[in-house]
């Protein structure tokens, strides 16, 4: 037990006091979290990473990242696993690991701001030893209640600085971060730092100066170095990270290692210690987690990004690892994958007109902001449209350094047409619903293009303050009832706060969850996703201490939409019923006359009317340009505008129902001879 | 005397199970009727030759008299039982089973017919000394009502009664004098509707009242004896749910007093056959009321057979044939405690039918527990009848040995799969403090509802491996899913 040096229950202090004692450097396993998240879709499940957790248990790490990020949302909506379940499942098998999450300070585990009211309830709720909290936009101020409940209940506060290299951010920029943090934080004593080079483009040279910077003005400060592998360049990087003091670094098994995620274990305890670092790791146990990957990392290759090996452009368009396989999944599935190439290329761009940090949310808006741009000229003028794009782009940033007046009229009418279509939450970034940008609002042009003629008042609009002081708190107990009133029955603690966090996606788990119980616990992952195959084909599994068998002995063929699946179970044969996507199929109605409001894209109505007037029904009157319903798809808001001044006639949707791109929402009676006011898009997006 | 050979059973399900097993045991051939979606239904399977009778609709099969005891004759039986429910406390088909030369196996039509007359039973009970629920049988106006409240100083709430019904159908429950007008309407139309007969009568009504039957034998020869009580207290919209023998709320004196009071009123009508005194007894004031008389073989017959060790539907056939009852009351020494609950096809929150396929029965089994089923695994529980789909019967040395053993059969012995049961709140009930005190009354489902439901175990490792079986179904049948 030597190398078990931080275990649960220690103070803050006590845990940064043991790290700042150690005579080398120690690890975080992302191998939990965040090596799934980059390079398989965070698909990996608890069934498979718990076979870890006794080595973990043994290596001496700092903590282990098991929990946040997107690993949350994709759990309960794909996975079908509660990070509750999880933190239970490993809390009993590695009781000497820091569990570490990771929180996007009011973003949660979410992608929208919440009020402080929420954030607090949550945070006091989540059993996690280790907060590591990071804003997008490194604006600290975001950071306060999660730092606040974290710090009183005892637990490691672990705050990020958003990292990336580009002339704008440069380590004078970096260290006035810090001293927020440090300010915040009240010392350095309680908290440890963390570099997030979420891309992976830090060098050994600016890597080397921002340690040394902050180690000069706050030598006690422990310094914990993340950074993703994406541009090949990152053994060197973390070497020098080491040299320059960071005490901890993350790293993932080897056999996780692929693209997009973090450098493997073993080879960087080697390159260590030929470099005279120690490494306070059981090497041994470290070894053996590694093999035990190979057991079942192959399972999970249907979960890898079809683009495969390094990318050292990742400098330029700074996509972080985290990013990746998301994006190529929602391109693959929108049919678009052959673009990545050319939406790549406008991120690079397109990061310097609007400068922020590629990372949830801010990678979302990105992402769909840049592919939505990509698309739309493609669906114009195919490939050469996309191409005329870009080479706009790169004359306006690269040749006339972003001065728009320098450009041609016409060009100037194509910008200020680029953003006129852009997501939801693009507006309310850059009206400052988030917080404020890092350095500093986008030009003018940028507002002309987004809002139109309305970009003066807009810009009045914008928003000064941290979402944390202007989101008004929400009625708790009102929107357990909801939820209550959705289930039919009460709601546990767990239940609610996942329902806080992605209302309709904790829904659909814990129906999920009702209808098939613990199928994503007990099930290895072959049979989870592909089934039994043959007859004869057996799974094996021990539930609440007892044994029991699942096989199959056939599998009947459709008829009017069912199949019949003969089970035998514990040796008892028994049919089951399986209705085919046939017999689900329910025709849907599409939008076909001018007064019928048909939906943009495919998502779900999370939204119905606008916040300031709230939800709407038949029969009452809309103004041209009122938001009166607001989708969200691929994590991205889309409000719907009434197109004319008009009466609701029928409203076809229900709250959070999924529909498909032009099904019909809204049926409108068009009022004739109302006075026509300016139009008036809403845009004010607090989350319901 | 004519000895009954083969019998025709007029009925379905539990009952008809019932008889058939005790025909098995006398060598008495049976004959099952069924009706259409009964075809493959468990007691025609049972029984030796089994009959089409008619389509769905109870009036064109179990209810149908002229084909049933045509069916009777052409198969050449020489009786006709007709369980309990549907013909069996019809006089009018009593009378025409006789006048076809078969043996009635039930008591004589007349004293059915009289006994099925709510006000007629009173006044005989009455007569007979047998202690009523003040009452008024003479019912017009709603000024009757007041008047005789006045009279005989009796307070809200009341019960307005059926004069055809019984079973605890046609009852009407009036709180206060602004709701007595409409409710009395109410009543008269519905006992109109429910049974072609607007005549109600309106009683006192007896608070956290307790429902106690005497289970009576009486042979031709005017021989009667009682087989002690049974408690039927705990009820859900007025029909027994749970029955227990013997009763835990009376003593042995109070006892006597009421097995002999039954007795002395089934002499008065000159009673033969199975019967039941219904009484309701009044724990505040220990005074218990005569209710109806169940001209037939109940439904919880058995708790009694378990607590004497004889056969009710056996004495039955023998006093049908004939002979005398071979024993006297000094012979009949109860000497155990037994339970028994009703497994309906409802759902236990709502009360709501049930109905379907039973695609997996695991029937309890083990010491001190009898079951009496009308179904079987792969069993259709059609819409159209009673939902009772089995009685699972619990006994022991004593009422908490009974209790265990309930417990035992309703949570490790009985499975149904398919159709939703009753079972759940049952267990809920014998696990119930209250229950467990013997301390309840007939309102003890309604005053602890929320408790009961909140008893119910969400969750068995058996129900959850299914669910999971359920997925492993759909995705080797399906295959890989776009949500993962």
């Amino acid at each position: 037990m030597g190398y078990i040096f931080v275990k649960p229950g220690m103070s803050p202090k006590e845990i940064v006091q043991k790290v700042r004692e150690l005579p080398g450097v120690c690890l975080v396993s992302v191998g939990m979290r965040d090596a799934g998240q980059s390079d398989y879709k965070n698909r990996l499940r608890m069934y498979d990473l718990k076979t870890l957790a006794p080595y973990y248990n043994e290596m001496g790490l700092f903590a282990a990242e098991c929990h946040g990020g997107a690993r949350w949302h994709v759990g309960i909506m794909n996975r079908r696993e509660s990070p509750f379940e999880e933190i239970e499942i490993l809390r009993e098998l590695m009781p000497n690991v820091l569990l570490q999450t990771l929180i996007r300070e009011t973003n949660m585990w979410g992608y929208r701001p919440y009020p402080k009211n929420i954030i607090e309830y949550v945070v006091e709720r989540v059993d996690i030893d280790v907060w590591r909290c990071f804003s997008f936009l490194n604006d600290v101020r975001n950071m306060r209640t999660v730092a606040e409940v974290v710090m009183k209940r005892g637990k490691l506060f672990e705050p990020a600085i958003s990292y990336t290299v580009a002339p704008w951010f440069d380590t004078k920029y970096y260290l006035k971060v810090v001293d927020e943090i440090i300010d915040l934080c009240g010392g350095t004593d309680e908290i440890i730092l963390c570099i997030k080079d979420m891309a992976g483009v830090g060098t050994v040279t600016s890597v080397t100066e921002l340690i040394d910077a902050i180690k000069q003005k706050y030598p006690e400060l422990v310094i914990n170095y993340h950074r993703h592998i994406t541009d090949g360049l990152a053994m060197p990087v973390l070497l020098a990270a080491a040299k320059a003091g960071a005490k901890i670094l993350d790293v993932e098994e080897d056999t996780l290692v692929r693209f997009y995620g973090h450098p493997p274990i073993l080879a960087v305890e080697a390159l260590l210690k030929e470099h005279g670092i120690p490494v306070n790791l059981n090497r041994q146990a470290a070894e053996k987690a590694v093999e035990k990957v190979r057991e079942w990392i192959r399972d999970y290759e249907w979960s890898e990004s079809p683009f495969k090996g390094f990318d050292h452009m990742v400098t330029r368009h700074k996509m972080p690892g985290g990013a990746f396989p998301s994006s190529f999944e929602q391109a693959e599935k929108g049919g678009f994958l052959h673009y990545m190439p050319y939406i790549l290329q406008v991120m690079s761009l397109y990061n310097q007109i609007v400068k922020y940090f590629d990372v949830t949310p801010g990678s979302q808006i990105t992402w769909v902001t840049c592919s939505g741009i990509v698309n739309r000229y493609a669906k114009e003028g195919g490939e050469e449209g996309v191409k005329h794009v870009i080479k706009l782009l790169k004359k306006f940033v690269e040749e006339k350094n972003q001065n728009f007046d320098a450009m041609e009229p016409e060009e100037q009418e194509e910008l200020l047409q680029l953003f006129r279509h852009a997501p939801g939450d693009f507006k309310n970034l850059i009206l400052g619903h988030y917080g404020r940008l890092p350095v500093g609002w986008p030009d003018e042009w940028v507002y002309k293009s987004t809002f139109g003629d309305e970009w003066e008042e807009k810009i009045k609009e914008r928003k000064e303050d941290s979402p944390l002081e202007s989101i008004p708190d929400e009625d708790l107990s009102a929107l357990r009832k909801q939820l209550e009133d959705e289930l039919g029955r009460p709601a546990t603690e767990e239940e609610f706060i996942l329902y806080l966090m992605h209302p309709k996606d904790a829904i659909d788990y814990i129906r999920f969850r009702e209808k098939y119980g613990d199928a994503p616990l007990v099930l290895p992952t072959k049979v989870w996703r592909e089934g039994l195959k043959k007859p004869g084909d057996k799974v094996e599994f021990e539930y609440e201490g007892k044994p029991y068998c699942i096989e199959l002995v056939s599998i009947g063929s459709e008829t009017d939409g069912f199949i019949h699946v003969v089970l035998r179970v514990n040796n008892k044969t028994r049919v089951f019923e399986v209705r085919t996507p046939r017999a689900k199929k329910e025709e849907v109605k599409k939008a076909t006359k001018p007064n019928e409001i048909g939906a943009p894209i495919s998502g779900t109505v999370w939204r119905i009317g606008n916040p300031k007037r709230g939800t709407l029904k038949v029969g009452d009157i809309v103004h041209k340009g009122e938001e009166i319903a607001n989708l969200e798809s691929m994590k991205m808001e889309n409000p719907i505008v009434a197109p004319f001044d008009a009466q609701i006639v029928e409203i076809c949707v229900k709250l959070n129902q999924r529909v498909e791109e032009g099904q019909l929402l809204f049926v409108l009676q068009p009022i004739e001879d109302a006075k026509m006011k300016e139009p008036e898009v809403e845009i004010e997006s607090m989350p319901h | 005397m004519k000895k009954i050979k083969k019998v025709l059973i007029a009925n379905r399900g539990v009952p008809a199970v019932r008889i058939m097993n005790t025909c098995r045991d006398k060598r008495i051939k049976t004959v099952a009727i069924y009706s259409t979606p009964d075809r493959l239904a468990y007691h025609v399977f049972l029984a030796d030759e089994a009959v089409h009778i008619g389509e769905a609709p109870p009036q064109e099969s179990y209810l149908n008299m002229e084909k049933i005891i045509k069916t009777a004759l052409e198969k050449g039986c020489d009786a006709i039982h007709p369980g309990w429910g549907f013909l069996a406390e019809n006089p009018d088909f009593a009378e025409m089973v006789e006048e076809a030369g078969l043996i009635w196996v039930g008591p004589p039509a007349k004293v059915i017919r009289l006994m099925g007359d709510k006000i007629k039973s009173k006044k005989i009970a009455q007569r007979a000394n047998v202690p009523t629920i003040p009452a008024l049988l003479k019912v017009n106006t709603v000024e009757d009502i007041l008047k005789w409240m006045e009279e005989e100083e009796v307070e809200f709430p009341i019960m307005i009664k059926a004069a055809a019904g019984g079973g605890g159908k046609g009852m009407v429950r009036v709180d206060n004098e602004e709701s007595l007008p409409l409710l009395l309407e109410k009543a008269k139309s519905e006992a109109k509707k429910a049974f072609g007969d607007d005549r109600v009568f309106v009683e006192k009504y007896i608070q956290k009242g307790r429902h106690i039957e005497v289970q009576i034998c009486g042979d031709k020869y005017g021989k009667i004896v009682h087989l002690y009580e049974r408690e039927c207290t705990i009820q859900r919209r007025n029909q027994k749910i749970l029955e227990e023998a013997p009763s835990p709320s009376i003593n042995d004196d109070l006892r006597q007093e009421i097995c002999f009071t039954a007795v002395r009123l089934m002499r008065e009508i000159g009673y033969y056959s199975a019967g039941t005194v219904e009484f309701l007894f009044d724990p505040q004031t220990k005074k218990f009321y005569f209710l109806e008389v169940n001209t037939r073989l109940q439904v919880e017959h058995g708790i009694t057979e378990l607590v004497t060790g004889l056969d009710i539907v056996s004495l039955m056939f023998d006093i049908a044939e004939g002979t005398p009852i071979p024993f006297s009351q000094e012979d009949i020494f109860p000497n155990r405690h037994a339970i028994e609950v009703r497994i309906n096809a409802e759902d236990p929150k709502t009360f709501n039918p049930s109905f379907g396929t039973i695609t997996r029965l695991e029937i309890p089994q083990g010491p001190g527990i009898r079951v009496s089923s009308g179904v079987y695994e792969g069993a259709e529980v059609p819409p159209y009848y009673d939902s009772l789909i089995m009685l699972v019967m619990a006994a022991g040395a004593d009422r908490n040995e009974a209790i265990r053993v309930m417990d035992r059969a309703l949570s490790r012995g009985l499975r149904v799969e398919g159709i939703k049961t009753t079972a759940p709140l049952l267990l809920s009930i014998i696990r119930h403090p209250k229950f467990i005190e013997g301390n309840y009354s007939t309102r003890f489902i309604d005053e602890h509802y929320q408790e009961l439901l909140a008893m119910f175990k969400e969750k068995t490792p058996d129900d959850e491996v299914l669910k999971i079986a359920q997925y492993i179904a759909e995705i080797s049948a399906l295959g890989p899913q776009s949500w993962m």
